[in-house]
């Protein structure tokens, strides 16, 4: 009794030890897992916005923004050839109603093109009450998910209020929440009831050990009656003919069924805003400082725009590196990441018209070991890549390149 | 087990000994539900999985290929030991309804109560028809290759029929996004999977439509021939697996 007594004393102490210690709700959706060279070099996504972050069940929400597609693709992942634009969710909180690539409207997945330059929407309705971190992301096929930047929703209000309507082409009016169940219920009882009726036939009789026995003493004809072989031939010719009748019953009453879609949407890039040909950027060098926790990029700046630029963000993996000197480049919306500091220059003279500059950029940030992008150095691909932003304060507008180098550690 | 006993001096369990036999008898029914409630439902999960989960998985070529396909394994196998051993023609039945019992289970509270999908979503599909064609076929002709060719053929062939009733509806066409969609994929798209995206669907693949666009039967038939040869496969694995060699030897 002793010798017992310790293990289950062992357990009741240990039961409370872990009822006192809290245990966080995982809040992330594995975004920094990825290797740092998928999440630099294929999907890009800037300027992401969300309507609201705020809002109650039934109320609309929508998720804008733009990507580019990089050029400098992984030679190690599948080019984009069908990718799904999704939302990350902890289950249908939201239901998603509609989605525009580049002002299509589009439902299947689409193939992208590397250099190609896309804006998003996806529009979309609260159902479940709670506050959820979400992000937009890319489902690409065979390499997996790149995530955009999330937001933390509130959706409030009452889970019985959600309604989601939708019409037919026929023109019926159906509730999808509601849709099929009470007839899928009925058909499972309906064979549920057969199969039950079934096995209740045999299990009231004595079974195991009395009819091994009896097998064994050769009485098998005693353990299968006229009565059983009546009821088993009905239940053979019956049960098809049954089955087939039903389902020309349902065949006639959905003629217009149609299969399941399996179509790919077609959708063309928009006419170049990355890499657009007026301000070029070229990586010539990178090398990555692991002490100082500093990207230090040697690019080639030709201005053949009209007015002076001067570089004000370098933006990868939805972290954002800010010129602190530029002072109309802020904190934006629906940004994961921003480092106002993290972004200077050995020359932050304006970059003239015609002007050819080699400028050195420090992109310094602990944000480079948090969000687990300097375990590029440790990839078999350790190219760095990202968005360069250029700024023409005159004309108020702005250039954006799709840069890429080979990234060299320096240990100390 | 016992030594074969001569027909003439068979004697009937009668009081204690018959009430103990049918005390068995409960017992072994009550686990073997569960088990196979447990091992058919993991089984069909880890290899049906999405084409049984989702609603907008459920097209005409894959699904009624390869769900009958697993769906027999079990049946076959349980089949040979209560019919061999005990001449029992439940084993089909008593297998797919354990299944569906844990489909059910999971669906309501996994998927619907825990994940928040609406249960329509998820509807599991059945296949108690093609159980008591099996299990009856298998009765009435006491014969392995019988069974194998007609029961396993017709296990395949009543499969899409049955679930058409539950899932037809659901292939009514709307008007989505300046395109044709079904009710069903409709779905897929409306409740956002994170893991799901839409080109993961193993749905219409291959060139199986160009026989004038009759996808359906021809896949039936063709889990028609595969499920003649799964039975026996599954059969001689549940017999296998109900050997009492060891027993013998303790």
């Amino acid at each position: 009794m002793k010798v017992l007594f310790k293990p289950w004393l062992l357990a009741l102490l240990c039961l409370n030890v872990l009822s006192v210690l809290t245990v966080p709700t995982a809040q992330a959706h594995g975004e920094k897992a990825l290797e740092p060279f998928i999440r630099m070099r294929t999907i890009q996504w800037y300027d992401v916005q969300w309507s609201t972050q705020k809002f109650n069940v039934n109320d609309e929400v929508s998720v804008s923004g733009k990507f580019h597609v990089a050029e400098d693709w992984p030679i190690s992942v599948p080019k984009p050839e069908a990718s799904f634009l999704n939302i990350s969710t902890p289950g249908p909180v939201l239901i998603r109603t509609e989605r525009y690539l580049n002002g299509k409207p589009w439902t299947n997945s689409v193939a992208l093109e590397p250099g190609g330059d896309y804006e998003f929407k996806v529009v979309m309705k609260g159902r479940l009450p709670g506050r959820y971190h979400i992000h937009p992301f890319f489902n690409l096929k065979d390499a997996g998910q790149v995530m955009g930047p999330g937001v933390w929703l509130d959706i409030g209000g009452d889970p019985s209020d959600f309604s989601n309507t939708i019409k037919t082409i026929n023109g019926e009016m159906i509730d999808m929440e509601r849709f099929g169940f009470a007839n899928g219920i009925f058909w499972h009882l309906f064979w549920g009831v057969l199969a039950a009726g079934w096995l209740l036939w045999w299990v009231r009789r004595p079974l195991f050990i009395s009819r091994y026995r009896m097998l064994d003493a050769g009485l098998e004809q005693e353990l299968i009656t006229d009565r059983d072989k009546f009821i088993a031939k009905a239940v053979l010719a019956g049960v098809p003919v049954l089955v087939l009748a039903l389902n020309a019953v349902t065949a006639n009453r959905y003629p217009d069924a149609i299969p399941l879609q399996a179509g790919l949407d077609r959708i063309l890039p928009l006419p170049a805003q990355v890499n657009a040909g007026t301000v070029n950027v070229d990586a010539i060098k990178a090398e990555y400082n692991v002490a100082q926790r500093a990207m230090l990029l040697q690019v080639s700046v030709d201005n053949r725009s009209q007015g002076a630029v001067r570089i004000g963000e370098f933006s990868s993996s939805n972290v954002h590196f800010m010129n602190a000197e530029l002072a109309d480049v802020g904190h934006m919306p629906g940004k994961d990441d921003v480092s106002n500091n993290g972004l200077s220059l050995d020359n932050n003279a304006p970059i003239a018209p015609g002007e050819q500059r080699t400028v050195t950029i420090e992109v310094r940030d602990a944000a480079w070991e948090s969000e687990k992008l300097d375990g590029l150095i440790k990839d078999a691909d350790s190219r760095v890549g990202g968005l360069l932003f250029l700024y023409d304060d005159v004309m108020g507008k702005r250039y954006i390149s799709s840069i890429s180098a080979a990234v060299i550690p320096k240990f100390n | 087990m016992s030594a074969q006993i001569p027909i003439s001096t068979f004697k009937p369990y009668r009081g204690e000994k018959a009430r103990l036999a049918r005390a068995y008898d409960y017992l072994i029914l009550v686990l073997a539900l569960f088990l196979f409630i447990g091992s058919f439902h993991l089984h069909f999960a880890l290899t049906v999985g999405d084409w049984d989960f989702w609603v907008d998985w459920k097209d005409r070529q894959w699904w009624p290929l390869v769900t009958p396909l697993i769906g027999i394994t079990f049946p076959a196998a349980v089949q040979s030991v209560l019919w061999d051993k005990f001449r029992l023609p439940l084993g089909a039945t008593l297998c797919v309804a354990a299944l569906l019992i844990g489909t059910w289970v999971t669906r309501v509270f996994a998927y619907h109560y825990w994940n928040y999908f609406p249960i329509n979503m998820v509807l599991p599909a059945t296949m108690i028809p093609g159980a008591l064609v099996l299990d009856t076929l298998l009765m009435l002709t006491n014969s392995l290759t019988i069974t194998s060719i007609f029961g396993g053929a017709a296990f395949a062939l009543l499969f899409y029929p049955t679930n058409w009733p539950i899932f037809g509806m659901f292939h009514q066409p709307v008007e989505v996004a300046n395109s044709q969609l079904t009710i069903a994929d409709l779905f897929g798209f409306q409740y956002i999977r994170t893991g799901m995206p839409e080109y993961l669907r193993i749905i219409e693949r291959g060139t199986l439509r160009t026989y004038g666009q009759y996808a359906t039967p021809l896949a039936a038939f063709c889990s028609a021939l595969l499920c003649s040869l799964m039975y026996p496969l599954w059969w001689y694995i549940g017999k296998w697996f109900a050997d009492t060699r060891y027993l013998k030897s303790i």
